[in-house]
């Protein structure tokens, strides 16, 4: 379980002013949560990600995960990084079990699981390819297979998909839906799209900016196993009109 | 390998027979390559000799330099405080000419192998630690975030990340330092040795025998671009996604 108490987030700038990039964040994700987060761009979405990972402190508050208080990053999180950041000198398949190598976790059977994954994501036939022979979208399909690699209890996924076309992004969402069944992490996905958001999430998280903090919480009363065909459900529409609405009345709020 | 360089190489050759024959130049001012080429192979056995001395004077003081170099190189890389201490010391090692080094090596050392290889050391050591240093502080910071993210510590990070990603920078340092080694070790020949193409270089200018010195200058331009080539094979059988790479590297 991921929770975040009071969590606030001050970057210092270089040049000696502050910004305020969170705060007053308070949310609860269950195990096995899929959460999205939506919000406008610059509202701390990245950073968000960042703090329960680990990899910068927080400046207030409190982050915990499975009730111990995260100060490094953990074993059991992955993160997908809103850029590919693949090694350039490992080929697709070293770079999908670089995590595991790293921390010595790699067994004998993780070359076929990553191949399976590799598969799964349309790359069979591309472990031996270097990252740039690769598309955007092709390495950013191998960024999110390295993170499923690791099966994680904590799947933190910065706009995963935005490099991706359209049909490509369905695809992937299914096939992700379908591997977080499998295997019940808690997830954290950042998306701009809100119908991405209602599809995928149990909840979706709405974000205003300046400095960020969350507007409303969103849950999403579809059945799952979820599908395209949903996007005609009412509760989907529901969902989507009462996230948009909160953007918009923060937007116009702005503007006024 | 494209042939556009030996046959560059081939042509240059064939001008300056063509001019030095249209022009009559005195040989002892610049020799044709025919004639160079016969005053070298009338001695060939004392040539080669000479060669294989100052080879192994320029290997001996190029290993040195990668032995010392890349280690030093991810030291520098790894704290401010370490390249701001040891940075300085680098600089002065190249502000003093090798060639007023050389003599007081040798006082110091005997006028054997160590202080021809000390000063090749010297002269080829530093691009190659100020390229490798570059490379491994220009990792991206995703990167290493992605390493952090996988727990991986200071040690860890310069191993998997920093070092694989100056591999391309460390190749153009290598380059360069391949070339200086030759240059090392002749300057080393010139101030104490009795043997060596710096040491022919000499000895056939106080006997004017001009077309033997070129002949020498000819083989150390050949052993230059051979390093180099050997060192750019190197990269290309080893480090395959190294050469693509070499496009970012500003000319050392
Ligand atoms: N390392 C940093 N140093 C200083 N300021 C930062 C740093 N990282 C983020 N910020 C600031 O924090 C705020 C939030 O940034 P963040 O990257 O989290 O936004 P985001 O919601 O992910 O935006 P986007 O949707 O464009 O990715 C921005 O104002 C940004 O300038
Ligand atoms: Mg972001």
């Amino acid at each position: 379980m991921i929770l975040l108490s009071g969590v606030g987030k001050t970057f210092r700038g270089r040049d000696g002013g502050e910004v305020q990039a969170l705060t007053g964040i308070d949310l609860r994700v269950a195990p096995g949560e899929f959460v999205a987060i939506v919000g406008a761009s610059g509202c701390g979405k990245s950073t968000l990600l960042r703090l329960v990972a680990g990899l910068v402190p927080v400046s207030l508050g409190r982050i915990e995960v499975d009730g111990s208080l995260v100060a490094d990053p953990r074993a059991d999180t992955a993160m997908v990084f809103q850029a590919p950041t693949l090694l350039p000198w490992a080929d697709v398949l070293r770079n999908v079990t670089f995590p595991l190598r790293l921390m010595g976790k790699a067994t004998r059977e993780t070359e076929d699981r990553a191949r399976a994954l590799l598969a799964k994501a349309g790359l069979a036939g591309f472990e031996t390819k270097l990252p740039r022979e690769l598309s955007g979208g092709m390495q950013q399909r191998v960024a999110i297979c390295r993170a499923l690699l690791q099966q994680p209890r904590v799947l933190l996924m910065d706009e995963p998909f935005g490099a991706l076309d359209a049909l490509t992004r369905e695809e992937m969402s299914l096939e992700l839906l379908r591997i977080w069944g499998e295997t019940g992490a808690a997830v954290l996905f950042v998306t701009h799209s809100i119908s991405e958001a209602v599809l995928l999430a149990d909840r979706v998280v709405v974000m205003s900016p300046r400095p960020g903090r969350i507007a409303d919480i969103v849950p999403v009363e579809l059945p799952r196993p979820r599908d395209f065909a949903q996007e005609a459900h009412p509760a989907f529409h529901a969902a989507a009109q009462r996230i948009r609405a909160t953007i918009y009345q923060r937007g116009a709020a702005h503007a006024a | 390998m494209r042939l556009s360089g030996p046959i560059a190489i081939v042509t240059l050759f064939l001008l300056w027979e063509g001019g030095v024959r249209a022009f009559g130049i005195p040989e002892f001012l610049l020799p044709a390559p025919s004639a160079i080429w016969t005053d070298a192979m009338r001695i060939w056995p004392t040539v080669l000799n000479h060669t294989l001395s100052t080879l192994q004077t320029v290997l001996l003081g190029f290993a040195a330099s990668v032995i010392i170099s890349l280690p030093l190189a991810m030291l520098i890389a790894s704290s401010p405080a370490i390249s701001a201490a040891i940075y300085p010391l680098l600089v002065i090692t190249q502000s003093i000419p090798k060639v007023a080094l050389a003599p007081i090596l040798i006082i110091a050392l005997g006028a054997n192998e160590l202080p021809r290889v000390i000063v090749t050391f010297l002269v080829a050591f530093f691009p190659l630690v100020v390229a490798s240093v570059a490379g491994l502080l220009a990792a991206p910071p995703e990167l290493i975030e992605l390493a952090r993210a996988c727990r991986a510590g200071r040690m860890q990070q310069m191993l998997r990340i920093r070092l694989p990603h100056a591999v391309p920078f460390v190749f153009g340092g290598l380059k360069v330092a391949a070339a200086l080694s030759v240059v090392g070790a002749v300057v080393a020949e010139f101030v104490g040795a009795d043997a060596g193409l710096g040491y022919l270089i000499q000895t056939s200018m106080a006997f004017f025998r001009t077309p033997l010195a070129f002949a020498a200058v000819v083989i150390l331009a050949m052993m230059g671009m051979a390093l180099f080539a050997i060192v750019g094979l190197i990269e290309r059988i080893l480090f395959p996604w190294s050469t693509s790479a070499q496009a970012n590297i500003p000319a050392a």
